[in-house]
Formats: structure tokens, sequence, C-alpha cells
């Protein structure tokens, strides 16, 4: 048997709305929590794998015999490449490496085939080396006409841009959360006194403390939303891992973008959505009983 | 231990409940206090318990001036007050064990070491055998008895009890007058508020009484 303050407050029988409500909030939290973590991942992939990377593309021709002309500039293009100081390595990507790369967006069959595909090169640059590719630029349309160099810093700039809105957007939204939490307790303590008014005014009539009828009501709404938010939290989790499973049998959740599946040291962090629920209406529910428990003479 | 000087007290804008209220409870006192209903004995009870504050006058408790005692203060000299409300005031989800115990929880003292007494005073005043069951299945008269025990189980320096025997049996309500009057033989002040004329007569203690919201002295105490 309970002998702590909680005891005092009258078992509640079934989910009450606030649990619900609380439970939703901890799965959205959940997912934006998830969305920022895979965000920050995608984000580090894909600086990881364009960095110290260069690209250029020798687009077909519009003159003379364009396929002939294209593996002419192409193979003058990574000549020049190759006896530029500071790039490691350069190489065309082969007809089947140019399939894979548009199969995403073109599928597979004879209309990828048919279509004139402009020629890529990879080049590696030495980590740290200084590469002039304005001069670089220049000497690239000298031998190839057709030929765009691409340094990837804008398209770098744009993923950055795009997973740090994401991050801070899942973060806004867990503020929002919280902030939802924080007034959903406060309303519930505030209806829990007025329900339990009389048991209140009597533990103040028989000399309790403020802080011992708070720690009453703040056990009680601390524990609720605990097992509410970790449940919801799970079911964000398990989402999580399904999609995971899901990608593992070939079923991309979303094609092009980096798998949806989070790690398990990464839904660890889902065990701070309940916990930071639990402290947000431990907390709340301790500030709105003092403040109503003080007004009583 | 307990004094009122020339106290008064309102609800809002109405009328004056109790006005010019002079008195003082003594130490190991036993006193009655009677009116007719709407007197004004309950208020000036809430008053005694630090239920309300007062509209004017000073009154002091255990030696505390109220009007100049700090505020956490309040919760020390409410707990060394036991009282009967003439409603109960029965917590319904607790058992008749845990309501009579909640003083003694809220002193911070713990199971083991009340346990005994909370059982023998719950078969002294008849419910040895009804001691889990909740309030809500209980009668009238048994919710008046665990509301006696829960307001003397602490020994409190002051019993204040509002028309303690109103549901009870006369055999009941004899029983439950012995259990204040040794009460108050081991120290705790008692102010008893009744209509019971039988009650006040079968003892020789101090009668108040409350008309229109003046306090008149009917009898001293009669020294045995």
């Amino acid at each position: 048997m309970s002998r702590g303050p909680a005891q005092f407050m009258p078992r509640e029988k079934g989910a009450a709305p606030l649990d619900v409500m609380i439970g939703i909030m901890a799965f959205l939290a959940a997912l934006a929590l998830g969305a920022s973590l895979l965000a920050d991942r995608a984000s580090l992939g894909w600086r990881a794998g364009l960095s110290n990377r260069l690209t250029v593309q020798i687009l077909v021709p519009a003159h003379g015999d364009a396929p002939r002309e294209l593996v002419r500039e192409t193979a003058a293009a990574l000549a020049v490449l190759r006896a530029t100081p500071g790039i490691a390595h350069a190489a065309a990507l082969s007809e089947t490496e140019m399939q894979n790369l548009v199969e995403p967006w073109l599928g597979k069959g004879s209309l990828v085939a048919e279509l004139p595909l402009p020629a890529l090169i990879d080049a590696e640059v030495i980590p740290g080396a200084p590469v002039d590719l304005i001069s670089l630029t220049a000497r690239l349309k000298k031998v190839a006409p057709d030929s765009q160099l691409d340094d990837h810093s804008r398209w770098l700039a744009r993923l950055k841009n795009l997973a740090d809105t994401i991050t801070w957007t899942a973060y806004a939204i867990l503020i929002l959360i919280a902030v939802a939490t924080a007034a959903s307790v406060t309303f519930a303590t505030r209806a829990g006194l007025a329900a339990h008014h009389e048991m209140v005014s009597l533990l103040h009539q028989m000399g309790a403390r403020a802080g011992f009828i708070a720690r009453a009501f703040e056990q009680h709404f601390a524990l609720s939303t605990f097992a509410a938010s970790a449940l919801g939290a799970t079911v964000a989790a398990l989402l999580f891992l399904t999609a995971g499973s899901l990608e593992v049998f070939g079923m991309e959740a979303v094609p092009f973008l980096p798998p949806i599946a989070l790690k398990l040291r990464e839904v660890a962090w889902f065990a701070a959505v309940p916990l930071a629920a639990a402290l947000i209406a431990w907390i709340t529910a301790r500030l709105s009983v003092l403040a109503v428990v003080r007004k009583i003479y | 231990m307990v004094r009122f000087e020339n106290v008064g007290m309102r609800y809002g804008a109405g009328p004056e409940v109790l006005r010019g209220v002079t008195f003082s409870l003594d130490a190991g006192s036993f006193t009655f206090l009677t009116g007719l209903s709407g007197a004004g004995k309950t208020t000036l009870l809430k008053l005694i318990y630090v239920a309300e504050p007062p509209s004017r006058g000073l009154i002091t408790l255990f030696g505390n001036d109220m009007a100049t005692t700090r505020r956490r203060d309040f919760p020390a000299i409410r707990r060394r007050i036991g009282v009967v409300f003439q409603d109960f005031r029965l917590l319904e989800h607790l058992s008749a064990f845990d309501n009579v115990a909640l003083p003694l929880r809220l002193a911070g003292r713990h199971e083991g070491d009340y346990e005994h007494d909370v059982e023998e005073l719950l078969s002294w005043v008849g419910l040895g055998d009804r001691m889990h069951a909740k309030p809500a299945t209980l009668s009238g008269g048994e919710q008046q008895r665990i509301a006696i025990a829960r307001a003397v189980v602490a020994r409190p320096d002051l019993l204040i009890a509002d028309e303690p025997t109103g549901n009870v049996d006369a055999e009941i309500g004899a029983r439950l007058i012995r259990l204040f009057a040794e009460l108050n033989r081991l120290g705790t002040t008692v102010l008893i508020a009744t209509h019971d004329r039988a009650l006040i007569e079968s003892t020789k203690a101090r009668e108040m009484r409350l008309v229109d919201g003046r306090l008149v002295e009917l009898r001293t105490a009669i020294r045995a």
C-alpha cells in the first residue's frame, strides 16, 4: 500500500482523456525527434559523400557527330583533370552506372537506353589540397566546350539548409508539444483541484503543508503522464523500426532519401520523451497546486 | 490556549455573523458551545480551527497572535487542533483505517508506529470490524465515529467538535463523551458545539451560548 502523498489522490479508472492526449502528443514528439535525428544523419551522409569531390558533366554536343564528339570531349576533360595538381583520381562513369543513377527517376527499360545521356566524370580531390576551380573550369572549357564543372558547394549548402530546416522545425514542434503538455497538465491539475476540492481543503485544514498537497498531485500527474507518453513514444519507435524492416525487404519508404530506419542507439533517444513529459507534468502540476493552495486561508 | 478579543465576522458584504465575541479557553478546560441554528456556532468554530480569518478583533491560539503569525506557521498550529466536522468530511476513497490515520500521516509518522493505536481506537468506537470499509458503505453514525476517531487519534492540544453526537444513539453518544472526557483528563482542551441538553447536563462543564452572534456565558465549570 502506498504511503506517500499520492495515495490521497483517488485512483481513476480507465484512461483519462488527458492520458490519451498526452499519449498522442508524445507520439508526435517522438516523430519530430526521429525526423530531426534522420535529418542530422542524412545531412552528415550527404556531406561525407560529396565533400572533396568534383563532378564534370559533358552534355551531348549539339553539333557534328554527337556520340563521337562526346567521347572525345570526355577523354580530353579526363586528361585535364588528371594533370591538375590536387586531384587524386578522376574516372568517367560507365553506361551502367549512368543508368543506375537515373533509374530511380525514370525506371528501367528501353526509354533510358535510348536517351542521350551526358557523360559524367567523378574526380576526387586530395583533402586540403587547393584546387583553383576558375582556372580548371577555363581549361576544361578549352578542350571540352560542352563540359560543366560542379564542386557540389551549392548542392551541399542547399542540403545543409534542408537538413537544418528539418531539424529546427522538429525542435520547434518539440517545444510546441512541451508547451501544449504543460498547458494540458495545468488545465487537468486545476480540474483535479476543483474535483478534489473537498480533499484538498480537508488536508489543508488538518495541517498539511502546501508542498505535501502538491506532492499528491504532482506524483499522480507525473506517473500518469510518464505511462501515457511512454506508450506514445513506443508506438513511434515501433513505426520507425517497422519502416526499417520494410527497407530491409526492399520496400523503400521514401526513394532517393536516406533510409528512415533508426538505429537502436537513436531509438534510445525516444526514452527522453516520456522522461521530459513526466518532468514537465511534475513541475506544472506542482506550480499549479501551490498557486491554488496558497490562496486558501 | 484560545483567546478571542472583540472578534467580529461577516462573509463578504453580508451582516455580521459574530459580533464583539470575547472569551478564552484555558488549557485543559472542557466547554460546551450552544445556540440556535444559525446563531454562528460553526463560524466561531471555524475561526478557532483557522479555517477563516476574522473580519475584526484579535485571536490568540497557543500564544500566537493570529493576525501577526506567518501563514507558513499555520499548518503547525492546525495540526495541534483536532476537529470533528458536522458533516464528517471523510475522504471517500480511503478506508476507515486510513481516514483515522490521516492526522498521524500528516505528522510524518510511519504506519508501523501507529497501526496498533488506530486499530485500538477504531475498536473503542465500535468499528473494529469495519476498519477496511469505505465511508460510503457505512451508516451516518459509523461515519461520525470515524470522524471523531480521526480528530482524537493524534491527541491534539485542542479538540473541537461540531454536533459530535448528532447521528448516534444515546449509548454510543455517552461512550463518545467518555472518550472526550478521557482526552480532557489527559490534558486536551475540549470545545463541543451541541444542541443536546442531556449531553450538557450530564457533565459539569462550562457552557457558552451564542445569541444573535453575541456570546453569553451561561455556566462556568462546576468543580467537583
